[in-house]
């Protein structure tokens, strides 16, 4: 378990979890660490997840595959969540969608070549005021164009070149 | 009482009722999946939609989370209504598979049903639909999720009515999964009501696929023969074979749900050894001559040797009627009363219990609605599954359980645990029924017990005793009254433990019966659906009594030691193949009807393969009668259920009842007894050195019926030997290591497993039967034993 999360790190989580009246009110929490150190939650993170939290397996993986933002399965380092959500899509994400997968050369839900970016939909990212909006990590984009899709992503390229 | 207008139609309904359940009592179908009786609404399926036109509420609503009121008008016909249903309906079918041919549920399909009901009837989408990879989920339920129609009602029943925490949902709006974190097989002990709550055919029986149609079946109301809490089941058999069973709906007693021991433990009715034909001495003969042989040896004997040297022996796995005939039998003969169980502690815990006050036993459904259960000396998942459910109901309702046990009971519920060596459990029924002060280590107790509106005291017999069972009523009397009523639920052994008993009153028991055989005075022995060679715990005095019988006559529908040793064995019916009467541990009469006549199964006469075409007048293994049927005739008597019911309730004031019973609705209880004779249970010798043995039933493997069904095969565990931690440290003993245990005379080597949550000073193994763990016994006194560590794994 040692590489899905440092002992301190552990330690740290069961002290919150100790603290708190139900267990369950720390799923994420325990699931985004588990991310954090792992880039995403294999079964071993559900697994140890559900050690600390005294839940089962399927109790924590009840919540790790509601959210779209816990991932499941590999990702790139980046990921790209696109909203595809009402406002977005009267907005023009259709076309912005479609120019990050030629851009990228992946489909909805594919990783590229060299594990940097991987491409999800997502719905709603409370950006609707800036529509049509993605999110790449932690970083949220709004009033996208194709052209300001280019630029972002040649940004993010620099960045983890750096 | 609200009054509202259905579909032009006007229905008073109980306060709280929703429309729905108006509507119904109105005999309205309406279409529904997420609502469930058992379950409750959650207004999430949207199809029972219907139109409120005036009163409180107006607009399309959702009738299950309407609660019915004074003045509604409503309508299920308006043709918004019907638009919105059929709407509905069909996006839940678009992505269910057009493969109701070769699906199990087909014809008994809620989906099938409400699809229709809705009226949607032609497929307009085209598109590609969604699909799944299906999970294993262990030897009971099938998985086939591409037909799921999202209606939670599988998660709501196991997580929330059952308790599991292994099936769940996952995934989120269109990749929804209802399924495991992993395959493997579902861990509690009541998954297979997932088959008869999945209104489509995600989750379906894996023991009975492709078997039978619904339509095909033979299926009637019955109850479960698998523990003493008679749960109604409707059995169902095709090709002279039961298939499955599915749980019937009793308010009172089960609900709507059963246990998996209950579901899967049917097999036993086919099994390949059942004795199917009369035997004298091996061989086979009419009924006829088998009866007047009986008659014959009996009659001899009695003139040889008098009329006490023929011996009765009856059993709580006997209907009421079979065994109020052969006491009938015994008075024609002259006899004495029969012997009513094989095992003497267990008969004489079980007629404490029948002295019940019937005003104080609790029903499953006062359980339910209990909001403080004392669990002493009871381990409802072993020894009356259902039991466990109802407790968990009353926790789901703000409950509280308070568990006194030496044993690591589980419970599928928080409970919270009473320090409690063997020698306190009857110190602590004893200061109950004295109405004295608990001591200081259990005020929490007394404080709970203080508060409580509604306490149900549940006990088992098994660990209990006689003493124990009497001293638990007693304690209910004197904590009940008038405005804190107190009720108490003991279990027992067998299906009718209590009407058998209550037929014992005060005539002998199996112990009196060994000194009998002793002494040499008993020349024949009748057992009617009694294995005394497996049950009674003094085995080695009781085979040299049966050595000293000139006749042993054996009535049995199982494959049994007792039966395989029968001079004379008239082959009977099991619970499905006839009709009859049993009383469950609340002295709760239910009678059950005939499912199928019994038959040799078509698949064993056709070996597997096609319908074998060797034609006969007769049909194979059909032989096998009723054991009330044999009886009434020996007795001369005119074989009619309904005037042996009408002279047993003459003869028995308590079974009044008996006449008017059927098997629709919730039984009848009997009438009250003398009310608890407050016997003080002894103090068990504190521990000496030596470790003591208990021996405790399992939910599989114990119970003599389910142990013979091949579809529990899998979760039958193996013999092991529990310890608790600290001995286990102190003899250097690990889990899984193998150890000797000797105990009554006996030693044997069997896996080690551990608990900390057990009395220390104890050691446990369960009742498997047909195992070497066959020769230790329940409902005994605890054995002093040894265990010595043998080798590590």
């Amino acid at each position: 378990m040692s590489e899905l999360l440092p002992a301190e790190e552990i330690a740290e989580l069961k002290r919150q979890i100790a603290a708190v009246h139900e267990p369950r009110e720390l799923i994420v929490e325990v699931l985004q660490a588990v991310q954090q150190h792992h880039g995403w939650v294999p079964d071993a993170g559900v697994e140890l997840a559900a050690k600390l939290l005294g839940l089962s397996p399927l109790q924590v993986d009840e919540v790790a595959t509601f959210y779209d933002k816990i991932y499941r399965s590999p990702v790139g380092r980046k990921v790209i969540h696109v909203c595809d959500s009402i406002c977005c899509w009267s907005r023009g994400a259709e076309s912005v969608y479609r120019h990050l997968q030629q851009c990228l050369g992946i489909a909805p839900g594919e990783t590229t070549s060299d594990g940097l970016f991987t491409l999800l939909p997502t719905c709603c990212l409370g950006a609707c005021g800036e529509a049509p909006a993605m999110r790449i990590g932690d970083r949220l984009y709004g009033e996208l164009t194709v052209e300001r899709v280019d630029a972002i992503l040649a940004e993010e390229r620099q960045e983890a070149e750096v | 009482m609200p009054t509202l207008i259905i579909d032009n139609q006007s229905v008073t309904v109980p306060e709280g009722t929703n429309v729905l359940e108006a509507a119904q009592q109105l005999g309205i179908v309406v279409p529904h999946f997420c609502y469930h009786e058992a379950l409750g609404a959650v207004g999430a399926c949207r199809v029972c939609a219907m139109l409120f036109i005036d009163g409180p509420v107006k607009g399309m609503q959702m009738s299950c989370m309407v609660e019915a009121k004074d003045g509604m008008v409503v309508s299920t016909e308006a043709p918004e209504a019907v638009a919105y249903r059929s709407q509905v309906i069909e996006w839940l079918m678009l992505n269910h598979p057009h493969d109701c041919p070769v699906c199990d549920e087909g014809g008994e399909c809620q989906l099938q049903d409400m699809t229709v009901a809705s009226g949607h009837s032609v497929r307009r989408y085209s598109g590609k639909k969604r699909t799944y990879q299906n999970q294993d989920l262990g030897p009971f339920i099938a998985h086939e999720m591409n037909r799921c129609i999202q209606c939670y009602r599988c998660v709501r029943t196991y997580q929330d009515y059952c308790g599991g925490t292994d099936y769940g949902v996952l995934g989120a709006n269109q990749r929804l999964y209802f399924g495991r974190f992993r395959d493997g097989p579902l861990e509690s002990p009541f998954a297979g009501n997932l088959v008869d709550i999945c209104p489509t055919g995600v989750l379906t029986n894996k023991p009975y696929r492709f078997t039978s149609r619904f339509w095909d079946l033979q299926e009637a109301l019955s109850v479960c023969p698998h523990c003493s809490l008679g749960c109604a089941v409707i059995p169902g058999a095709r090709f002279r074979e039961l298939q499955r069973v599915r749980a019937g709906v009793n308010p009172e007693v089960n609900g709507w749900f059963i246990c998996d021991r209950g579901r899967f433990g049917y097999d036993y009715v086919n099994h390949p050894d059942r004795p199917r034909t009369p035997l004298l001495h091996g061989e086979e003969l009419p009924w006829s001559e088998a009866l007047e042989a009986l008659q014959q040896r009996l009659s001899e004997l009695i003139d040889r040797h008098g009329s006490d040297s023929i011996a009765l022996l009856g059993s709580g796995r006997a209907s009421l009627e079979s065994n109020y005939l052969l006491r009938r039998l015994g008075e024609q003969l002259g006899t004495a009363a029969p012997v009513y169980g094989s095992h003497a502690a267990r008969d004489r815990a079980a007629r404490a219990v029948t002295d019940l006050a019937a005003k104080l036993s609790a029903s499953l459904a006062e359980v339910r609605s209990s909001d403080l259960l004392l669990v002493m000396g009871a381990d409802p998942l072993a020894e009356g599954p259902m039991l466990a459910l109802a407790i968990r109901q009353a926790v789901r309702n703000g409950g509280r359980v308070m568990l006194c046990d030496p044993r690591p009971v589980e419970l599928p519920c928080s409970a919270e645990h009473l320090p409690c060596q063997p020698q306190e459990l009857p110190q602590l029924l004893r200061i109950l029924a004295a109405g004295e002060n608990l001591p200081a280590n259990l005020q929490p107790l007394a404080d709970a017990l203080q508060q409580a509106k509604r306490p149900v005291l549940i006990g088992g017999s098994d660990l209990l005793g006689a003493e124990g069972s009497a001293a638990l009523l007693a304690a209910a009397q004197k904590l009940n009254s008038a405005e804190r009523p107190c009720r108490t639920m003991i279990l027992l052994p067998e299906t009718n433990s209590f009407g058998a008993a209550l037929l014992a009153g005060d005539g002998p028991d199996f112990d009196q019966l060994l000194n009998d055989m002793d002494s040499g005075r008993i020349k024949a022995l009748l057992c009617l659906e009694a294995d005394p060679l497996t049950d009674c715990p003094d085995r080695k005095r009781l085979l040299q009594g049966l050595e000293q019988l000139e006749f042993l006559a054996v009535l049995d529908h199982l494959p049994s030691l007792t039966a395989k040793k029968a001079d004379l064995l008239l082959p009977t019916t099991a619970v499905a193949e006839g009709a009859g009467t049993l009383v469950n541990n609340e002295g709760r009469m239910q009678a059950f009807a005939q499912v199928f006549s019994p038959g040799e199964p078509l698949r064993f006469t056709g070996q597997g393969g096609h319908p074998p075409r060797n034609f006969s007048s007769t049909t194979p293994g059909a032989l096998p009668c009723q054991a009330w049927a044999v009886l009434a005739e020996l007795c001369g008597l005119p074989v009619n259920l309904a005037e042996i019911r009408r002279e047993l309730a003459a003869k028995e004031p308590r079974l009044a009842g008996l006449p008017e019973l059927s098997a629709e609705g919730p039984g009848q209880r009997v009438l009250p007894g003398n009310g608890a004779s407050s016997s003080v249970p002894p103090a068990v010798a504190t521990a000496d050195e030596s470790l003591q043995l208990l021996v405790c039933e399992t939910l599989y493997g114990s119970e003599p019926l389910s142990a013979l069904s091949a579809p529990l095969d899998p979760v039958c565990p193996h013999p092991y030997v529990l310890l608790q931690e600290l001995d286990a440290a102190r003899l250097g003993i690990a889990a899984d290591d193998l150890v000797q245990l000797t105990a009554g005379g006996q030693q044997l080597a069997l896996p080690a497993r551990l608990s900390s949550r057990m009395a220390e000073g104890l050691v446990i193994v369960p009742r498997l039967r047909g195992t070497e763990l066959e020769s230790f016994y329940p409902g005994q006194p605890p054995l002093p034993c040894r265990v010595e560590k043998v080798s590590t794994p």
